[in-house]
């Protein structure tokens, strides 16, 4: 799929980006999940003119809204970002490409915190959020992955080239069948189940499951969700600060030309108001970028 | 050396370090055959544990760079490639990266892992002084 504008990231600030940079008559995709947004659960009531509205409503419309003014939806994550000469080429977890003239990250901040005992206390010991980065220190070892989504699915992929032994402990899988079958083909291990306490003495031993079952691994690796807007800006070489936040200009431009950023991943406050006020300025000179990209 | 050559050489370690002239302005690259002294030469030591592919780790070299300016004289900071030093890796028993390893008087005082802003590392290190 060729397109001029592609957005990742399919909350407000994306579909907001998509409607304003559709209306310029180019042509727009916006991927990700909108079931993923911070939106997708809460209840608005301090955005102008809604008095009273729910998140879900809200990002339905506006995909609606979006499609309407001719933007695509893909409802997939984005697993890959690459700049290509002049062109940005996209890969989701469906192995879909789509190369694009300009790219809009707008995918939120990323939740990525289990929140069970023994994972803050062996942070470095045994527990990585960052597989990629902490695959390494594994070698010939076990370790668990935990996570429902395409990051967990990467992660466990990446990590049967290290250890010796990968549990991927899920509840329920909310990943592409390409996905799945690409972890079925290596040494992975599918593990359903609810994780419930990360055991260890100097680091991590175990990991218990709470329907009382243990696992034996060294390692555990918590992937939430998809690769977010951070990580997909290093991939192209944009260095977001160290809390993870893209610096963008007024025209909310970052520093690589033709890739804007918008919504919660530029900053605080973390709200509607200011994720879509940004999402219609990354969209409308995403588009007049596109344009005059064309002329010259 | 010799035990009156090895008092000379802590002496003047010593005086050059309380005026401040030997405190690098820039994070020094450490290495499985340096560390030791480097810890062991400055009251307070933070080395950056790093590797090039890792996004995090490059998030935190800009930080690392302004604090060993900002910090000069009273903070002295490393920088350890744990792909090319697997021994001090090993060692310190690193198993994420980035991990900043904080020695005080040449022992090893604190580990902060993960990408964190230049704000909070300072004041981390502000109250070590």
């Amino acid at each position: 799929m060729d397109v001029d504008v592609a957005i990742i990231g399919l909350g407000p600030a994306g579909l907001q980006a998509a409607i304003h940079a559709a209306r310029k008559k180019v042509k727009v995709v916006v991927l990700g999940k909108s079931e993923s947004s911070a939106l997708n659960k809460a209840e608005i009531e301090n955005y102008f003119g809604i008095v009273s509205a729910k998140g879900e409503d809200l990002l339905r419309i506006g995909r609606e809204q979006a499609q309407r003014f001719g933007a695509s939806l893909v409802e997939e994550d984005v697993i890959k970002l690459a700049k290509e000469e002049d062109v940005f080429k996209i890969v989701t977890e469906t192995d879909r490409e789509v190369r694009a003239k300009a790219v809009i990250l707008a995918m939120g901040i990323r939740r990525v915190k289990l929140n069970v005992p023994g994972e803050k206390e062996f942070l470095g010991r045994g527990v990585s959020y960052c597989a990629s980065c902490d695959g390494g220190f594994f070698r010939d070892r076990a370790v668990a992955v935990i996570g429902e989504e395409s990051e967990a699915a990467e992660s466990a992929i990446l990590l049967t080239e290290y250890a010796s032994q990968v549990y991927w402990v899920h509840r329920e899988l909310k990943v592409s069948p390409q996905m799945l079958e690409k972890a079925s083909g290596t040494k992975v291990e599918m593990v359903p189940g609810d994780p419930a306490r990360i055991l260890g003495e100097k680091s991590v031993t175990g990991l218990d499951l709470k329907d009382g079952r243990h696992l034996d691994v060294q390692g555990v690796f918590v992937a939430l969700g998809a690769k977010g807007s951070m990580e997909l800006a290093l991939e192209l070489g944009i260095l977001p600060d160290p809390s993870g936040k893209i610096t963008v200009d007024e025209n909310c431009r970052t520093e690589m030309e033709m890739v804007y950023a918008c919504g919660d991943v530029t900053g605080s406050p973390w709200q509607l108001a200011r994720a879509v006020g940004q999402g219609a300025v990354a969209g409308d000179n995403a588009a007049k970028a596109v344009r005059q990209q064309e002329k010259s | 050396m010799d035990e009156l050559e090895q008092i000379r050489e802590r002496k003047r370690q010593e005086i050059a370090a309380s005026s401040g002239a030997d405190w690098p302005s820039e994070a020094v690259n450490v290495n499985d055959g340096n560390i030791n002294d480097f810890v062991k030469r400055y009251d307070v030591v933070l080395i950056d544990c790093w590797a090039p592919w890792c996004g995090p780790c490059r998030m935190m070299g800009p930080v690392i760079d302004a604090l060993a300016k900002e910090m000069q004289g009273k903070v002295a900071f490393g920088k350890l490639n744990t792909d090319e030093n697997q021994k001090t890796a090993m060692r310190y028993t690193i198993e994420a990266i980035p991990t900043l390893l904080v020695f005080k008087d040449g022992e090893l005082v604190d580990r902060w892992v993960g990408a964190r802003p230049k704000e909070d590392l300072s004041r981390r290190l502000q109250a070590m002084l």
